[in-house]
């Protein structure tokens, strides 16, 4: 359905996108996952048509962007970044321009903007000038516009963002819908966004694909990685770092040791990582909270069995900087993202 | 020219929606109307004549045209919505014709509406109806291709400010050059170009009423040039 070949774009001197290449299945809803400058938004705008890439191909139905953007346009629809909108219009206005724009007449018409406003629950606000609506108002009218026409293709450049956590479940709702028949691209810098409604995954990291694959594999790599922190004293006399090396080996979840210090007092404050676990795709972040509640659990009696006294116990989740920097790093091995 | 009617609704009724468009009107209505009575002093003349009413024109144009159209980009860019509008299957010149005519149209409401003047004028004279039409054609020609000049200055610009500013600066240049070219002495090279260049000398004919094939081409081509300025630089765009 889309193909990207090598693209790249440079804007003056700064290049965005160093030859990035890509392709997604009819019906599959991919996420491009990155921090801020990573290239995911110039992605999508190249995708969208409104900007050229400096060089490389994008494919959209087998058509070149950049040789028919008018056939390609009809069939996307586009939520830019930060929802831009029209703020001397009221959303019904709004909407029947997008109408007019996409060409939709009579009660073909009629239908798309009750369908869309539905969806979105745009009711309340239908009259309202945008200027006035919320930012969460403003990111469903967005939304709404993008699926107005019922386009196979829907690029979405983080369309949650500015949402509060119940819109939030609305919206990924939606994707998960239209995800069912549609091509979805989203872009976001949320983790647990692209589990909650992604079957695959880029992960972008200065302008480069660093990773990619499907959620459950980016998972794998992802989660292999849970860390916890740990402070500990032992009562028993002469307890040093090779005995805690050794009864950490003896702890079921234990996977490898990232760092151990003795401190004053004769306290160790340790981070290790545990073993990796499998976790299932979009029921990754329940999971995950569980598999670490169960983690703390077992921790905790070794500690006893041990005689050891826990003074903390701190689970860490993996920032997406570290996360960046475990895919990024050829040292810390990517067991789970095909590179 | 696909996006044209979609884009001239859109644009036609959002400058209704705010207050933009109403106050440029009664802005024009007022001065325009302001400077014949009391500028000119019309009755204090007492002559019914409105050759002064519509000499003024193409200078009032160039201040009332840029209030317009120096949202036209400008804004689009600020607000994003850029990225909306260029998205959606039309090709740029629909887009920018659409534009256009949206402001030409509120610009063309204004010079309408200023129809009583004339015709009260009418009364205290005799008035011939084809020289009226003749003027009348002049301003709106005039009109078309500020129009046109004020929204490629806005595709330009950075900001609606540095638009307004940056369109009336050209075009008060391009209605005043014919008085530069008076000062090097008709028949010369120069003077020959900039009185082609002027949108105000090709206005003259307009304004007795006499129609030159070779006036109203100048500004249908200008209107159509700046029309097609416009396109390429928002198509340039998308390379940078």
């Amino acid at each position: 359905m889309i193909e990207a070949k090598e693209l790249r774009k440079s804007y003056d001197r700064v290049e965005a996108v160093k030859g990035v290449s890509f392709s997604v299945e009819r019906g599959q809803v991919v996420g491009l996952l990155g921090p801020n400058g990573a290239g995911k938004t110039t992605i999508l705008k190249i995708l969208t048509g409104y900007h050229c890439p400096t060089s490389g191909t994008a494919l959209v139905g087998g058509t070149d962007v950049t040789e028919d953007p008018i056939a390609i346009k009809r069939r996307i629809g586009y939520l830019p970044e930060s929802a831009p909108l029209y703020t001397d219009l009221t959303p019904a206005e709004y909407l029947d321009f997008m109408a007019d724009a996409r060409g939709l007449e009579g009660a073909e018409r009629k239908k798309a903007i009750d369908k869309a406003v539905v969806s979105c629950s745009l009711g309340p606000v239908f009259h309202r000038p945008v200027e006035e609506l919320s930012k969460g108002y403003r990111q469903r009218l967005g939304l709404a516009q993008a699926i107005l026409h019922d386009p196979d293709i829907l690029i979405l450049d983080e369309p949650t963002t500015g949402l509060d956590p119940n819109q939030i479940l609305e919206i990924r709702q939606l994707i998960r819908d239209l995800g069912q028949e549609k091509t979805v691209i989203l872009s976001t810098h949320i983790l647990q966004e692209v589990e909650a409604v992604c079957s695959r995954v880029l992960i972008l990291n200065e302008g480069s694909i660093a990773a990619q694959g499907t959620t459950q594999e980016i998972g794998l790599a992802l989660k292999g990685e849970e860390r916890v922190n740990l402070r500990l004293r032992s009562q028993t006399p002469g307890f040093g770092k090779t005995e805690l090396e050794s009864a950490l080996g003896r702890l079921s979840v234990f996977g490898a040791i990232r760092s151990l210090a003795l401190e004053d007092g004769g306290r160790f404050a340790c981070d290790i990582s545990l073993r990796a676990r499998a976790s299932q795709g979009a029921a990754g972040a329940a999971a995950a909270s569980e598999a670490s509640a169960e983690a703390g659990e077992a921790v905790f009696k070794w500690a006893v069995s041990e005689g050891l006294i826990l003074l903390e116990l701190l689970p860490r989740k993996l920032s997406l900087e570290e996360i960046f920097v475990k895919l990024t790093d050829p040292r810390a091995g990517t067991d789970g993202g095909r590179k | 020219m696909k996006g044209f009617l979609p884009v001239f609704r859109r644009e036609f009724r959002a400058s209704f929606n705010s207050p933009v468009a109403f106050s440029l009107i009664v802005a024009f209505l007022i001065f325009t109307a302001g400077w014949l009575y009391f500028v000119t002093g019309f009755y204090a003349a007492g002559m019914a004549d409105l050759s002064a009413y519509f000499g003024m024109m193409p200078i009032v144009l160039a201040f009332i045209v840029p209030a317009l159209t120096m949202r036209s980009w400008a804004e689009e860019v600020r607000l994003g919505t850029a990225e909306l509008l260029l998205t959606l299957p039309f090709g740029e010149f629909g887009t920018v014709a659409g534009k256009f005519a949206a402001s030409f149209a509120v610009v063309v409401i204004a010079i309408l509406l200023g129809l009583p003047v004339p015709i009260m004028a009418g009364f205290l004279g005799r008035f011939d109806p084809g020289v009226l039409f003749g003027q009348y054609l002049g301003v709106i020609l005039v009109a078309a291709s500020a129009t046109a000049i004020g929204q490629w200055v806005s595709s330009r610009a950075r900001n609606q400010v540095s638009a307004f500013l940056g369109s009336v600066v050209l075009l008060l240049a391009l209605v005043l050059v014919d008085r530069v070219s008076s000062f090097l002495g008709a028949g010369g090279l120069a003077a020959t170009i900039l009185n082609w260049l002027s949108l105000a000398r090709h206005y003259a004919g307009f304004g007795r009423g006499v129609l030159d094939s070779r006036d109203l081409l100048y500004y249908v081509a200008t209107t159509l040039f700046f029309l097609y300025l416009t396109a390429w630089t928002i198509g340039r765009r998308k390379w940078s």
